[in-house]
């Protein structure tokens, strides 16, 4: 289980983060929805202290920081339970698709070469790209990429995966194939947090979905609560502008 | 003027003797200058409290000061502070002791190291803040995203600076007759006091520097090609 105790977080004055509390049970995916600039980003970098909150305490079952005072052990220990997708896939880019997966598990988690080696064929396989195992992240495409990203996310056996917005930076005919395998690892009880723009997507694969706006969290519940009946005004507001009814006017 | 042709050949035969002097004086420098260019730029990136400025000084002094200055400082500065420092440890070591291509090994060293860093120090800010960020996420600590995932592509991306650095201290390594080293230079014109044809003796000696600079050249293209491998694809 992870907890987010009144995380906040400011750059310089601007407050981004105004006491976040959420929780998320183990198997659960949870999808981080609302407009640029609420703070969904921030709160997901926050998890893995890619962004240093400046109050509140992060949880991930009995392991907890205070992140008024975080330890250097903390955040390392924080960092190995968990495992990030990319929106830019921030691929090694001078290593190949395999040797991608495969540096977690020899330098963080000291595993033997072969047995680093075998299962990170086997993750991409899984992800589809058994045939691409020694491609540059610069022969690959935007969606090969990602697909390596979260092969890479998935070998360090974290608690949960944090998805920043895996799909933005895609062209929209490669979209389908990450979603594909979103999807797929999600059916395996894999705990994901995911901040996305795909609401059909959110709706179809989380089983959370958490309405952020303004640095705060504005409504949370069921996928079906949510999109079929959200309470907030604010929700509503959003979600008729992003998928409007019947067909698109210009 | 007729060009002695022959002489040319004698001459260059006998400066191929200095060849190894002047090799030797610059891989010393590059190599140890590399080293502490690597650790100013560091230091300089991260603003390590109290080494941050020192560093800083160091580039801005050893950048505004002619390498021959260097070169008469440390011969002329290093021995005082070596005898003081043996004497005030009761040691028999004595500055005269000390080979005289020794001081053009310190003070090229600490001429490459401020040249270097801002080579060094331009390739690390070449490297996309992402990949970092994306070692830390796969829980790396900070030294292991430096050498395993920043420095390599820091390197690959400061290769062409680097060659300029490394031909720089090779024809830099010439000073070094200031201080009784017979580097390709001093040779030359010890070869040609015998009968006067200086520039048929300093012509050897410019093919020499050009052949040896060409190499350098094919080395680095070399080198580009197979730390820059993972470019092939184009923009990622």
């Amino acid at each position: 289980m992870i907890k987010l105790t009144q995380i906040r977080k400011s750059f310089g004055r601007n407050e981004v983060l105004k006491g976040i509390d959420l929780t998320v049970e183990k198997g659960e995916v949870v999808a981080i929805l609302g407009p640029s600039g609420s703070g969904k980003t921030t709160l997901l970098r926050c998890i893995n202290y890619l962004e240093k909150p400046n109050d509140g305490q992060i949880s991930i079952d009995d392991f907890n920081v205070n992140c008024k005072r975080p330890d250097k052990k903390d955040i390392h220990t924080l960092r190995g339970k968990t495992a990030m997708v990319f929106q830019q896939y921030n691929l090694f880019r001078h290593k190949t698709a395999l040797e991608n997966v495969m540096e977690g598990l020899i330098v963080v988690k000291k595993l033997p070469k072969d047995e680093a080696r075998q299962k990170s064929v086997e993750l991409l396989e899984k992800v589809g790209l058994g045939s691409k195992l020694d491609a540059y992240p610069s022969e690959l495409s935007g969606g090969q990429q990602q697909r390596v990203g979260i092969a890479r996310a998935l070998a360090l056996n974290p608690e949960v995966i944090l998805f920043d917005e895996p799909t933005s930076a895609l062209d929209p005919e490669l979209v389908g194939e990450v979603l594909g395998v979103i999807r797929k690892i999600a059916k395996e009880g894999i705990t994901m947090i995911i901040v996305t723009h795909e609401m059909s997507f959110a709706q179809d694969v989380a089983s959370h979905v958490v309405f952020m706006d303004g640095g705060v969290i504005v409504e949370e519940g069921k996928p079906s609560e949510i999109f079929n009946d959200p309470k907030e005004e604010r929700t509503k507001q959003f979600l008729k502008r992003i998928t409007p009814e019947g067909v698109y006017s210009i | 003027m007729k060009l002695d042709f022959a002489f040319i050949w004698t001459a260059f035969l006998q400066l191929l003797t200095a060849v190894p002097t002047a090799l030797a004086i610059t891989a010393v420098s590059v190599f140890c200058g590399l080293l502490i260019g690597t650790a100013v730029a560091v230091i300089r990136l991260y603003k390590v409290p109290i080494l941050h400025p020192i560093a800083a000084s160091y580039v801005t002094f050893i950048r505004g000061t002619p390498m021959l200055t260097h070169l008469l400082l440390i011969y002329f500065g290093l021995p005082i502070l070596v005898d003081a420092i043996a004497e005030a440890f009761g040691l028999s070591f004595r500055s005269v002791s000390i080979p005289m291509i020794g001081f053009a090994y310190v003070s090229f060293s600490i001429t490459a190291g401020a040249y270097m860093s801002e080579v060094v120090r331009s390739g690390l800010l070449a490297v996309n803040r992402g990949q970092i960020e994306a070692a830390y996420a796969i829980g790396m600590t900070t030294s292991q995203a430096m050498r395993r995932i920043v420095l390599p592509q820091a390197f690959a991306a400061s290769l062409p600076n680097l060659s300029n650095s490394v031909i720089g201290m090779l024809h830099g390594s010439t000073l070094a007759f200031t201080v009784s080293v017979v580097e390709i230079n001093a040779k030359a014109q010890i070869v040609a006091t015998t009968n006067w044809k200086f520039f048929e003796a300093y012509l050897a000696a410019a093919i020499i520097f050009w052949a040896i600079t060409f190499m350098i050249e094919r080395l680095t293209a070399l080198a580009e090609k197979r730390f820059n491998l993972y470019n092939r694809g184009g923009v990622s």
